[in-house]
């Protein structure tokens, strides 16, 4: 695995283009119909940038881009309320994978990544709850559980890939 | 394959079980459905739906500024239109009980489905 | 690597899709009729994982109905009870479950000291209960058919096939039959594995249950208010029978007085015993049914000490007074909630 730059441009590059990336990933898929109407059932694609940087980049690099993302996700999409849920969400997961990652390696990411569709997903009704002013919401969450392993399964995988490919492109 | 992978997939399995089971629970509010509608956390709307006859529509605009239409019918009810960017809570389509609630995250509105009132299975004459 | 990857993906997959399967097959299935039978409607409704046993079920235990109605009705020429009231006084053979109702209707009569009696129904007749022309007997007419009211009189076999009783007299098993009719369908429901639970409503004063609902709560039967429309609380009711008698059930209205066909046995005329209705629970629907009129005609306090006696055998009771208040055998507290609107009504538990 080669070692990340620890400042200086390349690492700017590098935080900057994962930022896109995750940017890209995130507005394509809100472009996406959505498959199951209930609030927070997507593929979540964008998690795969935010779980391979939270590995490979460390948990303070993943962060900023994560909240870099969110917020200009919001901007871009035209939806500040999204930014709430976005945040709150990508926070949780994003704080229990930074623990995961003292727990696993690399080599385990696709585990990581339903752990982190789940709290993700909680986090958004937490949020969701929260604005609401009422534990509703929570009725959801049996039905997120699941959709959230099942993408975060998926996710993970193309993680895997990802950080292969990565690799191969020495950056 | 260690240790710690080992716990976490237990885990996993254990909470999809766990929510698999929590779907399979009968919800309350099958057998006399009463709908409650709040919009941002109070109740502004209390609704037999085993007392409606013909169906009938009404709209609740919230605080931010969206409306949505709300569609009654016996036994059930849906949001039939909204102001909404998702419209999630339109393609949702009808709820009958209490199984999952209709929420429009934008306009803070939510349907519920409280198990209420007086049913009997059956009565003395 | 991978493979061992796949493999627990696989294992997983697997795993929640046995889960789902298994759920899927526990569906309960829900079959219901109504039909017109012993004078009345009756509901009977099935649930359980086998479609085709519940609705092989309920099919047979319409057909039971039936079938019982035509052995014990009162006024059907060909029923067995007929013919016993005109037999002219001579024996008459019962078929097993004619005598098994008899018996247990006549062990009634002696555990409540005659206040069930099951030879009232000239009595009924003379008012006119039975025809819907109804008439005030004068007191003489009153105490001759007081007269013939007397259970003791009925004569039974050795081995209880066969039965007599003076001409001048008749038998009703009405108070009793819809009640053994439960039981009897409760015993053919159980035989069949495919059924996990049923409510059969009998006629509304006669409802048993076989376990709970589908989703394990009790089923919730409402209390009608002898006084007006409403209901006044709700009975949890889960694998018990319950009987319910009032004077609200059937009566007519003469010069602002009422007139109900709960008689009392010694007087030949309407019970008056301050109670405006009698609601029994337990394991027997023959019981439960008897019972309840047996209690209205007693009384509060003649009742409150054969109950508690029965409350050891599981048999629990409602009493609604005549002034709107509420009584309850210590073991139908739990059972028992007054409705919306009622909480204002004196509820006492008997000792």
């Amino acid at each position: 695995m080669t070692r990340p730059p620890a400042k200086g441009t390349r690492r700017v590059t590098r935080l900057a283009l994962l930022t896109t990336i995750a940017l890209t990933i995130f507005m394509a898929e809100a472009q996406l119909p959505v498959l199951v109407p209930i609030q927070g059932v997507k593929l979540g694609l964008a998690n795969i940038v935010t779980v391979y940087a939270v590995f490979v980049l460390g948990p303070g690099d993943a962060l900023l881009i994560l909240c870099a993302r969110v917020f200009l996700g919001a901007v871009f999409s035209g939806q500040m309320m999204t930014l709430l849920y976005s945040l709150g969400g990508g926070l949780l997961a994003w704080l229990v994978m930074t623990g995961l990652r003292k727990l696993l390696t690399k080599e385990q990411l696709w585990l990581c990544s339903p752990v982190a569709a789940i709290f993700h997903n909680l986090g958004q009704l937490l949020v969701a709850a929260g604005i609401m002013k009422t534990w509703v919401v929570m009725a959801y969450l049996p039905y997120l559980v699941l959709s959230g392993i099942i993408t975060g399964l998926f996710t993970g995988l193309c993680a895997q890939y990802f950080i292969q490919r990565m690799e191969k492109l020495r950056l | 394959m260690n240790q710690n992978t080992k716990i976490i997939l237990a885990l996993l399995a254990l909470a999809a079980s766990a929510s698999a089971a929590a779907l399979l629970i009968p919800k309350e509010g099958s057998r006399h459905p009463v709908a409650h509608i709040t919009l941002d956390g109070e109740l502004v709307q209390e609704i037999d739906l085993d007392r409606v006859g013909t169906a009938y529509s009404f709209q609740l605009t919230g605080a931010s500024g969206l409306t949505n239409t709300i569609l009654v019918e016996p036994g059930r009810i849906r949001v039939l239109e909204s102001d909404c960017p998702d419209q999630i809570c339109v393609r949702q389509g009808a709820i009958a009980d209490g199984t999952v609630p209709i929420v429009c995250l934008p306009n803070r509105l939510v349907i519920e489905i409280v198990g209420g009132g007086e049913v009997f299975d059956a009565a003395t004459g | 690597m991978k493979r061992i990857f796949f493999r627990r993906l696989t294992g997983l997959a697997v795993a929640a899709a046995v889960c789902l399967s298994l759920a899927a097959c526990q569906r309960q299935t829900e079959v219901k009729t109504q039909i017109f039978a012993m004078d009345t409607v009756m509901s009977i409704t099935l649930y359980g994982t086998d479609q085709k046993a519940c609705e092989e079920a309920l099919n047979q235990a319409v057909d039971r109905i039936y079938a019982l109605e035509a052995l014990l009705s009162v006024t059907r020429t060909g029923s067995e009870i007929y013919a016993v009231n005109h037999a002219g006084g001579e024996w008459t053979r019962l078929s097993p479950d004619t005598a098994a109702l008899l018996e247990g209707a006549l062990a009634l009569c002696d555990l409540t000291g005659g206040a069930l009696d099951v030879t009232a129904y000239p009595a009924v007749r003379a008012w006119g209960f039975t025809t819907g022309e109804h008439r005030i007997p004068s007191s003489a007419e009153l105490a001759q058919l007081a007269a013939r009211i007397d259970y003791t009189q009925v004569e039974q076999n050795e081995d209880n096939s066969s039965v007599r009783l003076p001409q001048d007299m008749e038998l009703d098993l009405g108070s009793v039959a819809k009640g053994y009719v439960g039981d009897c369908l409760v015993q053919l429901l159980e035989s069949f594995d495919g059924v996990d639970g049923a409510l059969l409503d009998l006629g509304q004063s006669t409802i048993q249950a076989l376990g709970p609902r589908s989703d394990g709560t009790p089923w919730r039967i409402g209390i009608q208010d002898p006084a007006g429309e409403g209901y006044l609380g709700v009975l949890e009711l889960s694998g018990k029978a319950m009987g319910t008698s009032g004077g609200y059930q059937r009566y007519f209205e003469e010069d602002g007085v009422r007139y109900w066909h709960i008689l009392d046995p010694a007087t030949a005329a309407p019970a008056r015993a301050g109670l405006a209705a009698v609601a029994v629970a337990g394991p027997s629907g023959l019981v439960c049914d008897g019972l309840s009129t047996a209690l209205f005609v007693m009384g509060l306090n003649q009742a409150s000490s054969l109950i508690s006696e029965l409350s050891r055998s599981g048999y629990e009771a409602i009493f609604l007074m005549d002034d709107g208040s509420v009584a309850l055998t210590p073991g139908m507290e739990s059972s028992f909630t007054l409705a919306k609107g009622y909480e204002d009504r004196e509820v006492t538990v008997l000792p």
